[in-house]
């Protein structure tokens, strides 16, 4: 009897370690980015609204997630 | 190639399924959270507002503690029916007499309908009908009225359910337990390991996967809890158990302010979704340096 081959996922989790403390793929670090875009928006309304406007932190979330992406 | 686009037909009809009733809904709802819609308000329609209902989020006290109550209801049931759960799926999985008998009966709440499991738990504990005020009054003297103390609604709201859903629990894990493979638990017995380091070293981290299944669904799950709040409690007294699904509920409905009710559901989504992430990322990573 021919020795049956072991079950595999049928995708593997291929990635890089960057400054992340894990390994990450590209979908990961764009999820990275967009969360944290998305805390950073909240957190700047409730915080950092009234002394700098809010286009600001779309530009520091857009450098923050080119670095995620580039470097994560 | 060929079975790869055998593959696709074959997944086409779930995918569309799941792009009406899944995708369609959530862009909809991404696109009310930008507009102020309220069908009882001198403006007509929809107005665009950016993210004035964001902004507006933020800053609103009711909601911010209604979600903390969520995350702290959800982490306390999860945390008990988890260990709960563990431990009688670890009992059930040895054969013992009467166990089908058992297991029929203990499963039972999980076929109840949430909204009717609130109401039959309300009919326990009402205040002056419930058998439960009335012998902890006569046999312990101990006033239970959920209508004025916050803590006796929390409780009651916490055994309820753990009672419904720890049979879930216990089920999916008895599940995983079965289908463990016995050589290495034997092997490991044989080799003088104790019952603990077999059930630490090796149930344990075998049981992962199903673990985090079922803590996943769970959490999920216990993060939108409405029906049964709403029938036990009604979110009172005061604020003291509106969680966050009867928050937005009182918002959309009576308020019929969808802009708003639609950004409250976005970032409970948010919340959920990062809570899960940051949960996997923590549970796998613990494996991973075990490892």
């Amino acid at each position: 009897m021919a020795q049956q081959e072991p079950v595999r996922a049928p995708v593997e989790h291929t990635g890089r370690r960057g400054f992340l403390p894990m390994k990450t793929n590209t979908f990961d670090r764009v999820f990275i980015s967009v969360i944290l875009t998305i805390a950073i928006g909240l957190l700047w309304m409730r915080f950092v609204e009234q002394y700098l406007p809010l286009w600001i932190a779309g530009v520091v979330s857009f450098i923050l997630g080119y670095i995620i992406l580039r470097w994560g | 190639m060929r079975s790869n686009r055998m593959g696709w037909r074959m997944l086409t009809p779930t995918l569309v399924i799941l792009f009406i009733v899944g995708l369609l809904p959530f862009l909809y709802v991404l696109w009310v959270g930008f507009y102020d819609w309220n069908v009882f308000s001198a403006v007509r329609g929809m107005t665009w507002a950016g993210v004035n209902n964001y902004r507006r989020l933020v800053f609103d006290q009711d909601f911010l503690n209604s979600l903390g109550r969520t995350f702290q209801f959800t982490f306390i049931v999860v945390s008990v029916e988890l260990v709960l759960g563990f431990l009688l799926a670890q009992t059930l999985v040895t054969p013992f007499r009467g166990r089908s008998f058992f297991r029929t009966i203990y499963v039972l709440p999980l076929v109840v309908a949430p909204i009717a499991v609130g109401a039959t738990w309300r009919l326990l504990v009402i205040p002056g009908f419930g058998p439960v005020p009335y012998y902890l009054d006569r046999f312990f003297d101990y006033p239970f009225r959920i209508g004025t103390s916050a803590t006796h609604a929390w409780l009651t709201l916490i055994v309820m359910d753990i009672w419904h859903w720890t049979p879930f629990v216990t089920l999916t894990l008895l599940a995983g337990l079965t289908a463990l493979p016995k050589e290495p638990l034997e092997q490991a017995l044989v080799d003088g390991a104790n019952r603990w380091q077999v059930f630490r070293y090796l149930t344990i981290p075998m049981m992962m996967p199903v673990i985090l299944t079922v803590v996943f669904i769970r959490f999920m799950d216990a993060l939108r809890i409405v029906d049964e709040a709403f029938m036990l409690t009604n979110g009172g007294p005061g604020l003291s158990t509106r969680f966050v699904g009867l928050h937005i509920y009182r918002t959309v409905f009576p308020k019929t302010d969808y802009g708003y009710g639609s950004a409250m559901s976005l970032l409970v989504l948010y919340f959920t979704i990062v809570a899960c992430w940051l949960l996997f990322i923590a549970l796998t990573q613990v494996g991973k340096q075990r490892e």
